[in-house]
């Protein structure tokens, strides 16, 4: 699913950000990448979504060779995948309803299918009864599952999620992991980039620590559940 | 691209224009202004050649003759000149018939006084060339006879209006390509203001998937229409100016009432150009502020 090897990133004023990093995520897995600010964590991740190129090295992301990937493939390398931001980016003018229809209209879905399929996820997400609601009507939890549900709407192989929890607060936080995990037992790929160790810990999963733009540990831990339910674990299917 | 998407990206284009509103008039207006002097100066410029070319096709010239010349002296200059052999046609137009005409512009005092011995004007017979490949030998033949003061030798007005209608292409020509660049500028910047009130949006698509075409249409759409309907005020104002103006230059010149080309002929190509004009530009100037911006990536489009 994921294939770096020896990827390194210099920036045009000389910042080295990764060096030599070399891993492989596997269909179906929960990452949390992790580590301090300037780490080279979010370096990582638009390398994934190519929006920025290594400077050596090999990427193959969902079957796409980042190395070699032209231009006009790029938008079907990010169909692949569903990104969630720590400051959401919803657009404030739309509906809950329209900001995840969006996603699907972007990519050319018909009306129809947009209808079903952003009526299940907003669903899936907990948001039943908000579709017509505007983000500014919302806490910041419910901002960020919309995030999650227009990041999920247009069926992705992987969500990656970019400190999702980073803007709200630690109960909301905990709901948003919940539904991340819950995605994940449906098969999707999840990789989460934080810095809150706790979540981390209470969580578990593989666990890869990136310090001064090396990969300082990649650790596999037993993926913890506890204090949530597994009767809704069918939910998350697409 | 599936025909339910180009539907909704026409509605957010025109949607675009409704958001940005202020934008969209002040650019119209501009636009507008534009194309007004461009069609001015290529509606001048087309009725020019078209009066040249009347003018080369006239083969009628006046002759005027001495002021004191004798009036038998006169019929005998009118004989003259009849045998002339190029000569098909030649008719008496005296003075008093010439003050006659501007009777009414003159008003009744001044025209009562420039009766008689008075009347500044001189007679003169109104020629008629059979061919107009010897006019200039047979012009010359005439101004040799005894009694001839002037002849109305209308190359030289060709001459003159030839002089003048490059003098109209060539500033005409600078003004338009000014005025393209100008236009250009305003719409591009209309559709960078619109791209990026709406950079949010862009920075969502990309990351989902959305490919450049896609981003780009509702742009082009919105520059498409400011361009169109510029095109199409312009061509209004220009067709309702025309004929006034028209009427008002032929009543400073009598030749020009004949010569230039009636509304009814050209009204549907002007409004045809200048629509065509404002989509081109339209087209022209969204794709240079898209193309540059689509370039940029994530936090770049938002301008972080």
């Amino acid at each position: 699913m994921i294939h770096l090897q020896n990827v390194s990133k210099v920036y045009p004023n000389g910042t080295e950000a990764l060096k030599n990093v070399s891993l492989d995520i596997e269909k179906g897995e929960f990452v949390f990448i992790v580590g301090p600010s300037g780490a080279g964590k979010s370096t990582f991740l638009k390398l994934l979504i190519h929006e920025e190129k290594a400077t050596f090295g090999k990427i193959t992301v969902n079957g796409f060779n980042l190395m070699k990937i032209r231009n006009g493939k790029v938008p079907y390398l990010r169909r692949t995948m569903g990104i969630v931001f720590q400051d959401f980016r919803l657009i404030d003018k739309m509906t809950v309803y329209d900001n995840i229809a969006f996603a699907m209209r972007a990519i050319g879905s018909s009306e129809k299918t947009i209808k079903r399929r952003v009526k299940y996820v907003i669903d899936l997400v907990g948001l039943t009864g908000k579709e017509k609601c505007r983000p500014n009507e919302l806490s910041g939890g419910e901002q960020q599952r919309v995030s999650l549900a227009r990041a999920l709407v247009n069926k992705p192989e992987m969500i990656i999620a970019d400190e999702p929890t980073g803007n709200i607060d630690p109960k909301m936080s905990f709901e948003i992991m919940k539904k991340l995990v819950e995605i994940n037992r449906s098969g999707t790929t999840v990789i989460v980039v934080t810095h809150e160790h706790e979540l981390v810990r209470e969580f578990g999963g593989r666990i890869i620590i990136i310090k001064g733009g090396t990969i300082e540990k990649d650790d596999r831990m037993p993926t913890v559940y506890h204090n949530f339910d597994d009767d809704n674990s069918g939910e998350a299917k697409q | 691209m599936k025909l339910s998407s180009m539907g909704y990206l026409i509605k957010e284009g025109l949607r675009n224009i409704w958001n940005n509103r202020m934008m969209s008039l002040a650019s119209i207006v501009v636009l507008v202004s534009c194309l007004i002097i461009t069609g001015a100066a290529m509606l001048l410029s087309v009725n020019v050649s078209n009066l040249i070319s009347n003018i080369g096709d006239d083969n009628q010239i006046n002759v005027y003759l001495d002021y004191d010349l004798p009036d038998i002296e006169a019929i005998k200059l009118g004989s003259k000149i009849s045998k002339i052999p190029n000569v098909e046609d030649c008719e008496f137009y005296s003075k008093d018939e010439g003050i006659k005409e501007f009777e009414e512009k003159l008003g009744d005092d001044i025209y009562q006084s420039m009766q008689g011995d008075d009347n500044p004007l001189g007679n003169v017979y109104k020629v008629r060339l059979s061919d107009l490949s010897e006019y200039k030998e047979t012009i010359d033949q005439i101004k040799s006879l005894d009694g001839v003061m002037s002849i109305s030798d209308r190359a030289a007005i060709a001459r003159t209006l030839t002089k003048l209608n490059q003098f109209v292409t060539l500033v005409g020509s600078w003004v338009v390509a000014i005025l393209a660049v100008v236009t250009l500028f305003i719409i591009s910047n209309t559709i960078k203001m619109t791209m990026y009130s709406r950079r949010f949006e862009i920075s969502i698509m990309k990351s989902v998937g959305a490919t450049n075409a896609f981003v780009r249409i509702p742009f082009i759409i919105e520059a498409m229409t400011i361009g169109l309907i510029s095109g199409l005020l312009a061509s209004c104002v220009l067709i309702s100016i025309y004929d006034p103006l028209r009427e008002t230059a032929s009543g400073m010149i009598a030749l020009i009432g004949t010569s230039t080309i009636p509304l009814e002929k050209i009204w549907l190509p002007v409004l045809l150009t200048f629509s065509g004009i404002g989509i081109v530009i339209g087209i022209l100037g969204g794709f240079i502020s898209i193309t540059k911006y689509l370039r940029k990536e994530g936090g770049e489009i938002l301008g972080w």
